[in-house]
């Protein structure tokens, strides 16, 4: 950024953002120019979403830059990006259902609709499909929100990101995430046509997971990984592969994931079988694995891998019945599951995975702490001795089993609240949510080698990897999920691992 | 506009938006202050106090002290249970009132025997409005809030809106008389409580669980706890011990009324608050709650010495539940306030 760009109209110039045990951004530089098509990819936990949030104020990088047509801004919210010209659709809908389309759109920004702090609706109306006609978006400004389908609610939402140009003197900066996860086909053209035409007025940074759509809109490619941006790639010389492989980083040794501990042989008894386990009201999956087998689920967000993961363990609106080693078991919520030897380890660890101002003990003892008692009373001697054992064994750096666990480095903490489980007399099934998101490389290593004994030990696996190369790399055979349903089903032994590639087509 | 971003405080206050800017600095000055002050501040009004009312500081006078807290601590204890869950129980006080009225009306057939069974339906009552909060699934403040007025309906219907007095003394000779003629009963069985609730929270699967749901409740939930049974449980201890705060209420007049307890549960809520328990859940501590009746109840005598009018109380309560909250609410939590 030395040479100040006359084009880049937003910029984040070595940006870095830390959570406890995380580093969400790590010296992220991205510039986007004037009336340009900027695709950001990278794969979770690789920084998108918390760049973009910075773009609009809602996170606040501990270093770095961030420039406004070659100004250095330090954003305090949103509001403060909109008057700036930059403005965010976002990926869950942030429109008021029960107002009109005009009021939505202008919401904040009525200007002469305003008078006295009373609508003046006609005036109001005429702003509002003002702008619907100037983006060419046929949908009415004075219907219900609620009435629209929702691809024509993403068009509003666009329209009134676009709104914003009315405060400004400069053109607008819109971000939009992942504005296709729920659309359908031709949907997604529609979209892509408003988008390039936005693109006469202003600058627009899309962000999305389908790697064809990105380089079909965009006019350049930002590949993000690990809280940075690793490659610039010009979309009309390259294609999907090369994409991906620059998402998922160079093919690490497969010492990495320790692959020599990968045992093939299997028994072919049924430790756990899925069936009619629902993603979504109207699909469902059914499966089996084995003891001592890793299965991958892979599949884009919104897939249902999530729902499968969770249904396993219980987590579901309604009952879900699985046979386990061949007794059929009701699992009414996770502590029916927890009973039965089902384990979990959610992805998002600082809320759903630990509870982090209890201790390092506390926090491991937590699902078994009935292991532990004397009487109606702890053995809290008993219970210390057990966690020292792990903590041991697992290697975990922490000051004291009494030290908070919010305190513990990332891939610590989730050493803690996977060694939870194997405090259990009789863990039969675990079940791993990207287990190693935001861990550096060596915790991945070590979550990799804990992985593959449990799998020695005949415990089944059921793995949401963080990238695909982890969920081919770990898994003796990869779930492919889409839409709520198995679309494929590939086999990974050691010495015939599959290509990325082959599963990519099936998720997409 | 023009500042680098190495400095993330924001001159227009509003950097609670992102929990993770708040300095650490700041947090730590905090939390230590959250951990002494009550303490700092009873010792503070005790010595205020006595410097104005020579014989404060004697024995007799302290345990007399004791003797008046006895109903409210032993009314928050359970409270606090409750708050420490992330829920919140209001129904305390009236539920004390009505459990004075059923003592009242009990001990004539029952004699001594009422005060436990009269605990025991208080623990059954607080035991369906825990049902009623985990398996309807309504707000734990909407419930207790219900329940509120239903208990205090019941209280009244039951002692047709009067007083109930009680001759017979040797039945409430438990709660009213004094060890060694020198330490009042109420004292020692409120001691007992706190003390056998303190262990129950330190030491069994149950406390831990208290805690982890507080400050974690998706955490606790899918690391397989009991959560539904923790909250009524909680719920009915919380019930037991309105209880045993209307019974030694009961044990204090001598009578049972539709409003004995009914000006406890602002000062009771605010005990818990100044006593350093975060309104949302997992921090906090019995000891605490103790700490903080202490408190309410020096400022009560102290107003008086003042000369202060007691109507000036309620705003005293209003202002320092509003205070204390606001040092003790843990606002990284919170997404929405509502």
């Amino acid at each position: 950024m030395n040479a100040p760009d006359a084009d880049v109209v937003l910029a984040a110039d070595g940006l870095v953002k830390r959570y406890p045990g995380t580093v969400a951004l790590d010296g992220m530089s991205v510039t986007v120019r004037r009336h340009e098509i900027l695709g950001l990819v990278g794969e979770n936990g690789a920084g998108k979403s918390t760049l973009l949030k910075s773009f609009v104020g809602l996170v606040r990088p501990d270093h770095g830059r961030l420039l406004v047509r070659g100004a250095p801004v330090a954003l305090r919210g949103v509001q403060h990006a909109n008057a700036l010209g930059i403005a965010m659709v976002y990926q869950e809908q942030s429109l008021v259902p029960n107002l009109t389309v005009a009021e939505n759109i202008l919401l904040g920004s009525e200007g002469r609709s305003v008078r006295g702090g009373w609508y003046r609706w006609k005036p109001l109306f005429a702003a509002a499909q003002r702008h619907l006609d100037r983006l060419q978006i046929d949908v009415d400004a004075a219907a219900r929100t609620d009435t629209l389908t929702f691809a024509q609610r993403q068009m509003v939402e666009i329209a009134k990101a676009m709104a914003i140009e009315e405060r400004t003197q400069a053109e607008p900066v819109i971000l939009l995430d992942e504005p296709t996860s729920v659309l359908e086909a031709q949907e997604v053209e529609r979209l892509f046509e408003h988008v390039r035409h936005l693109r006469e007025r202003a600058s627009v940074v899309f962000v999305s997971h389908r790697l064809d759509e990105v380089l079909a809109l965009s006019d350049r490619v930002h590949v993000l990984r690990g809280g940075r941006s690793v490659a610039e790639v010009n979309p009309q010389q390259a294609d999907v592969a090369e994409l991906h492989s620059l998402l998922v980083g160079h093919a690490s040794p497969d010492s990495h994931y320790h692959l020599e501990q990968q045992d093939d042989a299997v028994p072919t008894q049924r430790r756990l079988v899925v069936s009619g386990l629902a993603t979504t009201t109207r699909t469902a999956v059914s499966f089996s694995a084995a003891p001592g087998e890793v299965v991958a689920l892979a599949g884009v967000e919104g897939s249902g891998r999530e729902a499968v993961a969770r249904g396993i363990f219980g987590d579901a609106a309604r009952t879900v019945t699985l046979t386990l080693d061949g007794k059929t078991v009701a699992l009414r919520n996770p502590r029916r599951a927890s009973r039965h030897g089902i384990g979990f380890v959610p992805a998002e660890r600082r809320t759903d995975g630990m509870i982090a101002p209890l201790s390092v003990a506390e926090n491991m003892s937590l699902s078994h702490v009935r292991e532990f008692c004397r009487g109606p009373f702890v053995d809290v001697r008993a219970e210390r001795k057990a966690v020292r054992r792990w903590v041991d064994r697992l290697g975990i750096k922490t000051p004291g089993l009494s030290t908070p666990i919010g305190a513990l480095s990332g891939g610590n903490q989730q050493k803690v609240t996977l060694a939870r489980w194997l405090l259990s007399p009789d863990l039969r099934v675990l079940v791993l949510d990207h287990p190693t998101r935001g861990l550096d490389v060596g915790a991945k290593s070590e979550v990799y080698r804990l992985i593959r004994d449990l799998a020695a030990q005949g415990c089944t696996v059921i793995l949401i990897a963080d990238t695909l190369e982890e969920a081919i790399a770990m898994s003796h055979r990869v779930l492919v999920l889409k839409d709520g349903e198995i679309r494929a089903e590939i086999p990974a032994p050691a010495d015939h691992k599959p290509a990325p590639v082959d599963i990519v087509r099936a998720m997409v | 506009m023009s500042t680098l971003l190495e400095h993330p405080e924001h001159p227009d206050g509003r950097a609670e938006t992102d929990a993770h800017e708040t300095g650490s600095r700041v947090r730590r000055w905090r939390r230590q202050t959250i951990r002494f002050m009550p303490i700092v501040v009873f010792v503070v009004l005790l010595l205020a106090i006595s410097s104005q009312v020579p014989g404060m500081l004697t024995t007799r006078s302290l345990l007399t002290m004791a003797d008046s807290a006895a109903p409210l601590v032993a009314l928050s204890i359970g409270a606090t249970l409750v708050i420490l869950c992330g829920a919140i129980d209001l129904s305390t006080a009236a539920l004390a009132s009505l459990s004075s009225v059923l003592l009242a009306l009990w001990i004539p057939s029952m004699g001594a025997w009422a005060a436990i069974v009269v605990i025991l339906v208080a623990g059954a009552a607080g035991a369906l409005q825990g049902v009623v909060y985990v398996v309807f699934k309504v707000p734990s403040f909407v419930v207790t809030l219900g329940g509120m007025a239903l208990w205090s309906g019941l209280a009244l219907v039951f002692s047709n809106a009067g007083s109930l007095p009680v001759s017979d003394l040797d039945a409430l000779s438990w709660g009213s008389g004094k060890m060694g003629g020198l330490v009042p009963h109420s004292v020692v069985v409120t001691g007992l409580v706190v003390a056998l609730v303190i262990v129950a929270m330190l030491l069994t699967p149950f406390g831990r669980s208290v805690r982890a749901i507080g400050y974690g409740e998706s955490a606790a939930r899918l690391a397989g706890l009991p959560v539904g049974a923790v909250k009524i449980a909680a719920l009915t201890l919380s019930g037991m011990t309105s209880g045993l705060a209307g019974a030694l209420l009961v044990a204090q007049t001598f009578s049972g009324s539709s409003t004995l307890a009914g000006g406890l549960l602002l000062p009771s809520l605010a005990a818990i608050v100044i006593g350093g328990t975060a309104i949302t859940g997992g921090f906090g501590g019995l000891m605490r709650t103790v700490v903080g009746v202490l408190i309410i109840v020096l400022l009560r005598s102290g107003l008086g010495l003042i000369g202060l009018d007691p109507g000036v109380e309620p705003v005293l309560y209003g202002v320092l539940i509003i205070g204390a909250i606001s040092l003790t609410i843990d606002r990284s939590r919170l997404a929405v306030l509502k």
